[in-house]
C-alpha cells in the first residue's frame, strides 16, 4: 500500500497528480505492465519482473535525460493508477513520444488518461520547450487513441499491419501534436489555466 | 610543414579555407601545445595545465547521452595541418543555448581573419544542425582581437560580469555577448 507521504507531486491536475517516482512503486509497475489486458494491447510479450524496474530506475539517466517518467497519482483515491513518459527524446529536434500506462483497469474510460496526457503536453510544450509530441499505439488499444484524439492529436500515419497481437496482424497508429497547436487546444483545458494563474502569482 | 602520414581528414563542416573535423586523439600532442601554450590560454582563461591523458580522454568517444560539448579540429586545407580547435561549450539541450569557443592554436594564423570564418561555421551548424535558440560567447577585457571578431559576426553585447577572472595578475571583467537563431537566420 502506497501511503500519501511517499507521493512527491511534480505537477499538479484536477483529479491526479503526476508525482516522482520511487522504488516502492516497482511491484505496481510489474503487475501493470504483465496484466494480459494491457499487455496484449501494447504488446509486452515477455514477462517483466520487479527487479527489471528496479534495475531501470537505479540506472543513472544521462542529462538531458533520454527518458521522462513519472507516476500518476489519483488524489480523491489516494492511490497510484499509472505512469506517464516521455520516451526516445530527441533534444535537437525538439521532439518526444508519450506513453501511456493506465495500470489500474477501473479507471480505464473515466478521462483520467486525458487529464494525464494534457498535463503532460502542457509540461512537454511550456517547459521543456519541444517543438513535436508523438504517440503511437496499436489500433486494438481502443482507450490509448481516443485520448490521443480528446486531447487533439493528429493521426499522422497508420502502419498497416504492424504488430502480431492475439494471433493477427493489427494496424499501427502514429498521432501527433505540435507546439502551436497546443496553444490553442489547452484552452479548452480548464485545470491547465488554473496552473497558470499559480505560475503568474510566484 | 611536413605532413609525415598521409591520414584520411574528414571534413564535417567544409569552408573556403578551413575545415572543420572531428577531433582525433591522435593529435592529441598537438592540441596539448595549443591548450596549454602560454598566451593562447591567457585569452582562453586556462590556468591550469591540461595533461595528454586528459586531452585524450576529453576528446576521445564520447559517454553516454547528448553531449556537453562538441568539439571540432580547424584543419587548414592550403597549408594541411590542423591549427586549432572549436566547437560548443556548456551546451543546455533543453534550453537550446550553448557557448562558442574558438581556439586558434597555431600563434603564426592569428590575425588571418580565420576566427570569423570558423565562427560562422560553427554558429550555422549550431543554428541549422542542432537547433539552438541562442549562442553565446564571453570575451574577458582587454582582448580587442575576439571582440572584433564578435562584433563582425553579429554578436549583441548583453552583460558585463565584473571582474568575473584572475587573469595576469588582475581581475577583470567578462563581457557576455549572444546571437539568437532569428536574427542569424535574417542575415
Amino acid at each position: 500500500m502506497i501511503e500519501e507521504k511517499e507521493i512527491a507531486p511534480f505537477i499538479e491536475g484536477k483529479n491526479i497528480s503526476l508525482v516522482a517516482s520511487n522504488l516502492k512503486f516497482i511491484d505496481l509497475y510489474a503487475k501493470w505492465d504483465n496484466d494480459p489486458a494491457f499487455r496484449h494491447v501494447s504488446r509486452n510479450f515477455i514477462p517483466i519482473s520487479p527487479e527489471a524496474f528496479k534495475k531501470f530506475f537505479e540506472k543513472k539517466q544521462p542529462n538531458p535525460p533520454n527518458e521522462i517518467f513519472l507516476n500518476i497519482w489519483h488524489k480523491k483515491d489516494q492511490k497510484l493508477i499509472g505512469y506517464i513518459a516521455f520516451n526516445h527524446i530527441q533534444w535537437a529536434n525538439a521532439i518526444a513520444g508519450i506513453g501511456l500506462v493506465i495500470g489500474e483497469k477501473e479507471y480505464w474510460g473515466k478521462d483520467v488518461g486525458t487529464e494525464a496526457v494534457a498535463l503532460f503536453l502542457d509540461y512537454g510544450f511550456n517547459e521543456l520547450s519541444f517543438f513535436k509530441i508523438t504517440g503511437s499505439m496499436f489500433h486494438v488499444n481502443v482507450g490509448s487513441w481516443r485520448v490521443a484524439e480528446k486531447v487533439g492529436m493528429t493521426r499522422e500515419i497508420v502502419l498497416k499491419k504492424q504488430a502480431y497481437v492475439r494471433g493477427e496482424y493489427v494496424d499501427e497508429y502514429q498521432y501527433s501534436m505540435f507546439k502551436d497547436e497546443w496553444q490553442q487546444k489547452r484552452k479548452q483545458f480548464k485545470f491547465l489555466l488554473s496552473n497558470d494563474e499559480v505560475k503568474i502569482s510566484e | 610543414m611536413e605532413e609525415k602520414n598521409k591520414k584520411i581528414i574528414t571534413p564535417f563542416l567544409k569552408g573556403e579555407r578551413v575545415d572543420l573535423c572531428p577531433t582525433n586523439v591522435e593529435n592529441a600532442e598537438r592540441y596539448a601545445l595549443w591548450i596549454n601554450n602560454p598566451e593562447g590560454r591567457l585569452y582562453a582563461r586556462n590556468p591550469l595545465p591540461s595533461s595528454i591523458e586528459e586531452i585524450k580522454k576529453k576528446y576521445g568517444p564520447p559517454g553516454e547521452g547528448m553531449p556537453e560539448e562538441i568539439s571540432f579540429e580547424i584543419y587548414h586545407k592550403k597549408d594541411k595541418k590542423p591549427i586549432g580547435l572549436t566547437g560548443f561549450l556548456h551546451i543546455n539541450w533543453l534550453n537550446r543555448n550553448a557557448n562558442l569557443f574558438i581556439n586558434i592554436g597555431e600563434v603564426e594564423y592569428w590575425g588571418r581573419g580565420l576566427a570569423e570564418e570558423v565562427a560562422k561555421l560553427v554558429i550555422q551548424y549550431g543554428f541549422e544542425e542542432l537547433n539552438f535558440h541562442k549562442i553565446f560567447t564571453s570575451i574577458f577585457t582587454p582582448n580587442e582581437r575576439s571582440l572584433r571578431v564578435a562584433k563582425k559576426i553579429g554578436f549583441v553585447y548583453e552583460c558585463t560580469l565584473k571582474e568575473e577572472i584572475f587573469v595576469n595578475g588582475k581581475f577583470v571583467d567578462r563581457e557576455k555577448f549572444a546571437l539568437f537563431k532569428y536574427d542569424w537566420l535574417n542575415k
